[in-house]
């Protein structure tokens, strides 16, 4: 225990390192000369050290997931808007012109590969199989996804059929013709059939 | 305050919940280690430090940018973290085994198998007295050493996260490291 009250707080503020320069050496030679204030002095910076030596927990595993997952749903019409935002590549990538057909597989929408056919302005999210026609873009006549969901903030003047995936967005306004969604695996054979002779009518094209 | 940091900040605001998580990542140890250590119980700590961070999300427009994030999240935390305590109102005795550290197991973060050399059960033993020691502390002058010693913060920083005075939270760390200093003597 030091010596006195004061010298007690004057030990406080020497390790703070609160004291002028003058105050320090005053004390440093106080304590020279006092054992209990030298004693007391060595208790306080051990308890210190004994402290500061308590390691680092880091926070546990998935600890960010779970305070993701405990947040507030968000509207989804904000939601695809960041995320356009967030991830330019995808923009980059997906935003050229499609003409008339496009397809990811190369194949005709075998196996779960997205595929998009119609002729305007869109965007693609590879990663939440999402097809997204930006506010402000046109695609002109019908448009068809399959194993992909579409969401529609411009406009398509035709037809939009969805088979295996979704319509997102809850207003048909952005449509000028029908949405057709097809999940069902009879529905999906008839659209091949259907499609499949629509396609022999008009001027052959040269898809094997 | 970090650009990054106020840049994540503004994408939060504009409503960017994505961008929160990033956040998270950033202070998630902090906000862990210092609720851990108040409240010496690995599930609390984890529950606190998620509620901070939920609560942090939920009043992010309240958040000044021109202060430091980790002020304003180290405040959320020790907040919560005393509420939490309060509510357990620990009617204990000094010779008790300490509320809230039976479940704190060292031990249990590795895994049954690994069987652990005598050095590494010898720090664990230690490591374990230490967070003894701090939870003896009164929660008052508990958060200030913690703040000061584990966190290594300034007495201004200190003042602000607490919410007290600069020279209260002297007072708090001296009175704590006294107290420290009478039993680990």
């Amino acid at each position: 225990m030091a010596c006195t009250q004061e010298k007690r707080e004057l030990l406080d503020a020497y390790l703070d390192e609160e004291l002028t320069l003058l105050e320090a050496k005053q004390l440093e030679a106080h304590i020279y000369e006092c054992e209990s204030c030298e004693q007391h002095l060595q208790e306080l910076k051990r308890s210190v050290a004994i402290i500061q030596s308590a390691s680092h927990f880091e926070a546990p595993r998935h600890f960010t997931e779970g305070v993701m997952n405990r947040l507030p749903e968000q509207p989804a019409r904000t939601k695809w808007k960041h995320r356009i935002r967030r991830n330019p590549l995808i923009v980059a990538a997906a935003a050229f012109l499609l003409v008339f057909v496009m397809s990811m597989a190369g194949g005709m929408g075998d196996g779960q590969e997205m595929v998009v056919e119609g002729e305007g302005q869109f965007l693609l999210d590879r990663e939440q199989n999402l097809v997204i026609i930006p506010e402000g873009s046109t695609v002109d006549g019908d448009l068809t996804i399959r194993n992909g969901d579409i969401e529609i903030n411009g406009e398509v003047t035709g037809t939009v059929t969805v088979v295996n995936g979704q319509h997102l967005q809850a207003s048909a306004s952005g449509a000028a013709g029908e949405i057709e969604e097809i999940n069902d695996a009879l529905e999906q054979i008839w659209f091949q059939v259907r499609s499949f002779t629509a396609d022999l009518i008009p001027s052959g094209s040269d898809e094997e | 305050m970090d650009i990054v940091v106020k840049k994540i900040v503004r994408e939060v605001k504009k409503g960017n919940q994505e961008a929160f998580s990033e956040l998270v990542e950033l202070y998630k140890d902090k906000v862990y280690h210092v609720s851990y250590r108040m409240i010496g119980n690995t599930h609390e700590a984890q529950d606190i430090a998620q509620e901070a961070f939920l609560r942090a999300y939920m009043n992010i427009e309240s958040y000044d940018e021109e202060r430091k994030f980790s002020t304003w999240i180290y405040r959320i935390t020790t907040n919560l973290t005393i509420d939490r305590i309060r509510k357990k109102k620990p009617d204990f005795h000094l010779e008790d085994r300490v509320s809230g550290t039976e479940n704190l197991d060292y031990h249990s973060q590795f895994a049954d198998d690994v069987e652990l050399p005598e050095d590494q059960i010898v720090k664990l033993e230690m490591q374990q007295w230490i967070q003894e020691e701090i939870m003896r502390l009164p929660p008052k002058y508990r958060s200030a050493v913690i703040l000061k010693y584990l966190e290594d913060l300034s007495i201004k920083e200190i003042s602000e996260i607490l919410h007290l005075p600069e020279a209260t939270v002297k007072t708090r760390i001296h009175r704590g490291r006294e107290a420290l200093r009478k039993r680990l003597n």
